[in-house]
């Protein structure tokens, strides 16, 4: 179902976790939910996600880790953090691990609306050029490359997670 | 009172200070105690012994004084004694004397007799049937008087001795006098002299010596008769009061009288089978004695008093030196609970905001549900969880802040018996639960058993507990890691130990470890006030803080606490 945003949230309160992703669902999201950081990773790994949702603190495997993994296994997920652990250090930390935005608990949905809204664009410019980049690649070796190499090429347009 | 009564019964504190009046009360009543037993009880016993060997000292010197004037009396008076005895004695033995000696002869002997001493009254021939045969003086009908059965003639006429003298008797004269008598065989015929002399002649001759007139002077006998005695003590013949021991034959003793302990010195005649009594005169040298010994009581007493004066005065002023650091101790105990507090406050930011993101989600999934541009409206039934929800996530919220005020509010020192596992908890499960489950801290419990109650300030330990606890959270924020406490009884007291498997100090945050103000967080996260503070508070309850850390392995704090001692 394409125009549907797929959006892993992960967060251990499962209270917050059941309301946020039920009123994101109302707003046309596809909304995948995990209570801890081990099962977004798990998740993570079998499906494909638009967007991710990170708490922080977690325990077992933390937001931080799962936000790094997630940035290393999928170029153009973009990830957003979400915490009660509103503080300029991790706030940092977090940036420089690539994620997208920050947002301290309890926020306004409209403004993290905002956020997803800009994080998919963001996406789309990202794929978007590395898709365009690989098809001036592609039109450079069609002059003097072998219809093999091409194909391969072309085959990682589709695979465009690694 | 009523104040005092409402203190002990609910351990609370007066507005002055973290402890109560009492406390200062006992404490200022214990520091005068302490005081005194230190500086002024030494001192009086000192002056005591002193005093009491002074007062040896001056008796000892009063009773040698008094057997050397018995002494010297006596001597004298042997010597007079002798001096009579030889003037008999020449009499008899005088080669013109014819038997028995005339009428003139006896006069002139008598007179030629009290010559040399006026102490003769008069004189006697007694011949071997006892009877005096001649006699000059002032009571002739003593001549032809048979001293047959007196023992001092049978003594003399058995040649027990060649003389005698006499106690003291009344005699046909109803006058107190005393013989002196000699004897000697001449042509083979016993014969013998005796004169009678007044014994007052021999008081007034004594009482005439040098020193004589410090001291009373009596004369006693062997069965403790006056023999001579000043007229307003008593008369010659009344029994005295006591006699002095034969042994040994100078000396002073001490003798009860109606009552009142007398010293005299004494010394037994050679020549007589007297004793000399000599007794102080109360006058100016008494009066020394006891005006010296008034000065030194008198200067004793107020030294004494002086010294508790300032004793007193001295324990007041520590006393309230200790009130107002104890007062300082507690306002500068709240600055840095509260400094842990601020330390503490992300974890309960985090605490906090959780709860309230729910409650947030939950009221616009709500309004969600109510707008018919997302869908189909609810009944408001459907609702009704999510209102319940978020009643729960509110109640969350404020025992949040309530364990908070908890214990920023808790200014109270109060020394209560506390179960060391239910403080330790108090931490580890409350103020900072969340925190070490979030964290990824395995917290692992090895609690002793059998632990004794702390008798201590509760409030104080958990901001120990706290502060330590918070430093290990922080030490394994990264990645997660065991808080392992364990408690142990000892004999006295009883260690916790919290290790950690955090990042661990390096050396030189070791020695800094408990330096005020030293800090490895970033600016603005930590005071460097909470294992200062711990420091000092576990110190001024008696126990101690050891520290055990190598970096990357973790930090292992002990604390040890006495069970027995209650603090000061």
């Amino acid at each position: 179902m394409p125009g549907r945003i797929k959006l892993l949230i992960a967060d251990d309160e499962i209270k917050f976790l059941e309301s946020i992703a039920k009123r994101l669902e109302m707003r046309d999201f596809e909304v995948t939910k995990a209570t801890n950081g081990q099962e977004a990773l798990t998740i993570a790994g079998s499906q494909k996600f638009d967007l991710a949702l990170l708490d922080l603190k977690m325990p077992g495997v933390n937001g931080r880790q799962v936000l790094e993994v997630l940035k290393r296994e999928h170029r153009f997920l973009e990830v957003i953090i979400l915490t009660g652990h509103g503080s300029l250090d991790s706030a940092v930390e977090c940036t420089k691990l690539g994620a997208f935005d920050y947002l301290p608990k309890p926020y306004e949905l409209e403004k993290l609306l905002e956020v997803l809204r800009r994080a998919y664009e963001a996406r789309l410019q990202k794929k978007f050029e590395a898709d365009q980049e690989r098809l001036e690649k592609i039109a450079d070796m069609a002059t003097g490359s072998s219809a093999l190499s091409i194909l391969r090429e072309l085959r990682k347009l589709d695979d465009d997670e690694k | 009172m009523m104040a005092d009564e409402a203190d002990s019964r609910t351990g609370a504190v007066s507005v002055s200070g973290p402890y109560s009046e009492a406390h200062y009360k006992e404490l200022r009543r214990h520091t005068t105690i302490r005081f005194f037993c230190l500086y002024l009880l030494p001192l009086i016993l000192l002056a005591t012994y002193f005093f009491v060997q002074y007062e040896a000292i001056v008796a000892e010197s009063e009773r040698l004084h008094l057997a050397a004037i018995a002494e010297s009396q006596s001597i004298t008076l042997d010597l007079f004694l002798s001096e009579r005895r030889i003037n008999l004695t020449n009499l008899i033995n005088d080669p013109k004397l014819t038997l028995p000696p005339d009428n003139a002869m006896m006069l002139g002997s008598l007179a030629r007799l009290q010559r040399i001493s006026d102490a003769f009254v008069d004189i006697g021939y007694i011949d071997s049937s006892g009877v005096q045969l001649s006699y000059t003086g002032p009571y002739p009908s003593l001549e032809q008087r048979s001293y047959r059965d007196e023992s001092w003639y049978r003594g003399l006429r058995d040649g027990e001795s060649d003389f005698v003298i006499t106690d003291i008797y009344l005699g046909l004269r109803r006058r107190p006098h005393f013989t002196i008598a000699v004897s000697r065989i001449i042509n083979g015929e016993f014969v013998a002299f005796r004169a009678s002399l007044d014994p007052e002649r021999i008081y007034e001759y004594i009482t005439s010596l040098e020193g004589a007139q410090e001291v009373y002077t009596t004369i006693v006998n062997r069965e403790g008769h006056y023999q001579l005695i000043p007229e307003r003590f008593g008369n010659p013949l009344d029994t005295g009061a006591f006699v002095p021991p034969l042994t040994p034959r100078t000396g002073s003793h001490e003798a009860e009288v109606g009552g009142v302990d007398y010293l005299y010195g004494y010394s037994w005649l050679r020549s007589a089978n007297w004793a000399l009594l000599v007794q102080d005169v109360p006058g100016e040298h008494t009066t020394f004695w006891s005006g010296l010994r008034l000065q030194i009581l008198g200067i004793a007493l107020l030294m004494i008093l002086l010294g508790f004066a300032t004793i007193v005065v001295r324990a007041r002023r520590q006393v309230e030196l200790m009130k107002e650091s104890d007062s300082t101790r507690a306002q500068l105990g709240q600055a840095a609970k509260l400094a842990s507090v601020g330390e503490l406050a992300a974890g309960i930011a985090h605490e906090i905001n959780n709860p309230l993101a729910s409650i947030n989600e939950e009221a616009g999934l709500m309004k969600d549900l109510m707008n018919p541009e997302l869908g189909t409206p609810v009944s408001p039934e459907e609702l009704r969880p999510y209102l319940d929800s978020i009643q729960q996530s509110v109640f969350r919220c404020r025992d949040i802040t309530r364990k908070l005020l908890g214990f920023v509010r808790q200014t109270d020192v109060s020394l209560r018996e506390h179960d060391v596992h239910v403080l330790i908890d108090e931490v580890v499960d409350g103020l900072l639960g969340a925190e070490l489950s979030v964290s990824n801290i395995r917290v692992v419990r090895e609690y002793g058993e059998d632990m004794p109650p702390l008798l201590t300030d509760g409030n104080q330990l958990v901001q120990v507990f706290l502060n330590i606890v918070n430093n290990a959270v922080d030490a394994m924020a990264a990645d997660g890691g065991t808080l392992t406490i364990a408690t142990e009884a000892g004999s006295d007291h009883l260690t916790i130990t919290i290790a950690d498997t955090g990042y661990g100090m390096s050396r030189e945050q070791l020695e800094n470890i408990f330096v005020p103000f030293y800090t490895t967080k970033e600016v603005g996260k930590g005071t460097g006030l909470g294992l200062s503070v711990s420091y000092g508070i576990v110190k001024s309850l008696g126990g101690r803080i050891d520290v055990r850390s190598s970096q990357g392995e973790g930090s292992t704090f002990t604390i040890t606490l006495p069970t027995r001692e209650r603090r000061k």
